[in-house]
């Protein structure tokens, strides 16, 4: 009888052992997706204000009725086709962020090339309404930068976790997969150089 | 093999200085003393800095609104927002919680200047408004190398926007302290005229003839002696805490946290 009981014992304590890591494993990737699910809100909170700015924008410069017409359009197809990539924070894999990356960087330069033909047009760059338009959308530019830094910081702090040893195993059970990063695209990692 | 060891631990340790070094030339370390006003160009004099510090650290001290001003040199590659964003989340510049920090970073080779809002002070300070001191107030004074003139100014507008956003922290803390020590104190002496009695009573019945009145005058004493003691602790505590907000130099940077707001502009 006592022969048994120890190495009973002993595959009880084992068992306990891996449970509780199971566990604390578990736990941990929880609360590090749930990081991850905040910075991705606060990121998609940035370019929904970008993409909110732009009707106001396009309308106070069609005003002027000599504006080139294509880069107007430009814009507009470019923010109609961002709207259109929506990824829910649960499917933040890297293929579905290069898309959305991608999609989001041809606004942003639409933008740009609209601001740059801006500057032909003195009456349209004294104007009080476009200037604090424009101050928004430098803000907003801003703020897309500091959130999607913050985002790449949480999916790293992740994406390591689940490539350490003996998380890995336990990862891949649970279905966890490694999430997508912003990539600094040339010139994309600058919000687009708006100067006057 | 003694000598590989020794080989090995000098270029470990050459790692790690070299490394230490990187990070000191892209973002300095937090100045300590903790200052509010950081020229690391030398392009204000020191009777300038040190009326521009006493002028923030006196608006930090009645309203706990941080604000910091610092020179360099160069951003070098990063775009003077993004290392304004990231100097001050890595400084802390305002208080935890309540984001109420703004960072004046101004990069006179680059000839640029950027005033960065923390999380808390974007209400206050919208970017738009931000814009309009950097563009009335700080660039025309820049260009014409008034330096000092256009920071006092800036930060004189900065106060006048923020005014009434923020309380400061004493007068709150005061009100958090006072009722737990408070209740420290009628729980002591619930302790003292309740517990206690029922203790020595239940002792008196065992021994009905105590020398019931010795013990009276010893716990008299006793509590006679914290009550004493306490109040002496207490105010001890309160006249400290005045004399080191008030003293004339800076407490340190709270932990404030930046999200991107603020406006820049370049001279």
């Amino acid at each position: 009888m006592k022969k048994i009981l120890i190495p009973v014992a002993m595959l009880a304590l084992l068992g306990i052992l891996i449970y509780s890591k199971a566990v604390g494993t578990y736990n941990q990737f929880v609360q590090l997706e749930e990081g991850i699910n905040g910075e991705w809100a606060e990121v998609q909170t940035q370019y929904q204000r970008r993409t909110d700015l732009i009707p106001n924008l396009v309308s106070t410069v069609k005003g002027y009725a000599e504006f080139e017409q294509e880069t107007l359009t430009g814009v507009v197809e470019a923010r109609s086709k961002a709207t259109s990539v929506q990824i829910d924070p649960t499917n933040l894999t890297p293929e579905k962020l290069a898309e959305f990356q991608q999609a989001q960087d041809q606004l942003s330069g639409a933008l740009s090339r609209l601001l740059v033909t801006v500057e032909k047009y003195p009456d349209l760059k004294a104007n009080q309404n476009f200037l604090e338009l424009q101050a928004q959308l430098e803000g907003t530019e801003n703020r897309i930068a500091v959130a999607r830094r913050n985002f790449n910081e949480s999916v790293k702090g992740y994406n390591s976790a689940l490539r350490i040893f003996p998380n890995n195993l336990f990862a891949g059970l649970y279905g966890f997969a490694a999430k997508g990063y912003f990539e600094a695209v040339a010139g994309a990692d600058k919000a687009p150089t708006v100067q006057f | 093999m003694r000598y590989l060891l020794a080989s090995k631990l000098v270029l470990i340790l050459a790692l790690f200085l070299l490394q230490g070094l990187v990070f000191a030339q892209d973002f300095p370390a937090a100045p300590n003393p903790p200052r509010l006003v950081n020229d690391f160009t030398g392009t204000l004099s020191a009777a300038e800095v040190d009326q521009l510090e006493q002028k923030l650290l006196a608006y930090s001290d009645s309203t706990s609104t941080q604000v910091s001003i610092v020179l360099l040199a160069s951003v070098g590659v990063y775009e003077i927002s993004d290392y304004a964003f990231q100097l001050g989340e890595q400084w802390g510049i305002g208080g935890k919680g309540k984001d109420n920090g703004i960072l004046i970073l101004a990069a006179m080779n680059d000839r640029k200047v950027f005033i960065a809002t923390g999380r808390g002070m974007e209400g206050a300070i919208p970017d738009a408004l931000a814009k309009r001191i950097v563009n009335n107030l700080i660039l025309p004074n820049f260009k014409t190398e008034a330096y000092y003139l256009g920071l006092d100014e800036a930060t004189t507008m900065i106060f006048k926007l923020a005014s009434g956003e923020y309380q400061a922290d004493e007068l709150m803390s005061d009100g958090e302290d006072n009722p737990i020590l408070g209740i420290l104190f009628i729980l002591f002496f619930i302790f003292i005229f309740v517990v206690l009695p029922i203790i020595k009573n239940r002792k008196d019945n065992n021994n009905h003839m105590g020398g019931r009145g010795g013990g009276i005058d010893f716990w008299t004493t006793l509590l006679l002696a914290n009550v004493l003691g306490g109040s002496g602790r207490g105010s001890s505590g309160g006249s400290f805490g005045d004399f080191s907000s008030g003293g004339g130099s800076f407490g340190g940077f709270g932990g404030g946290s930046f999200g991107g707001g603020g406006a820049g502009g370049s001279w």
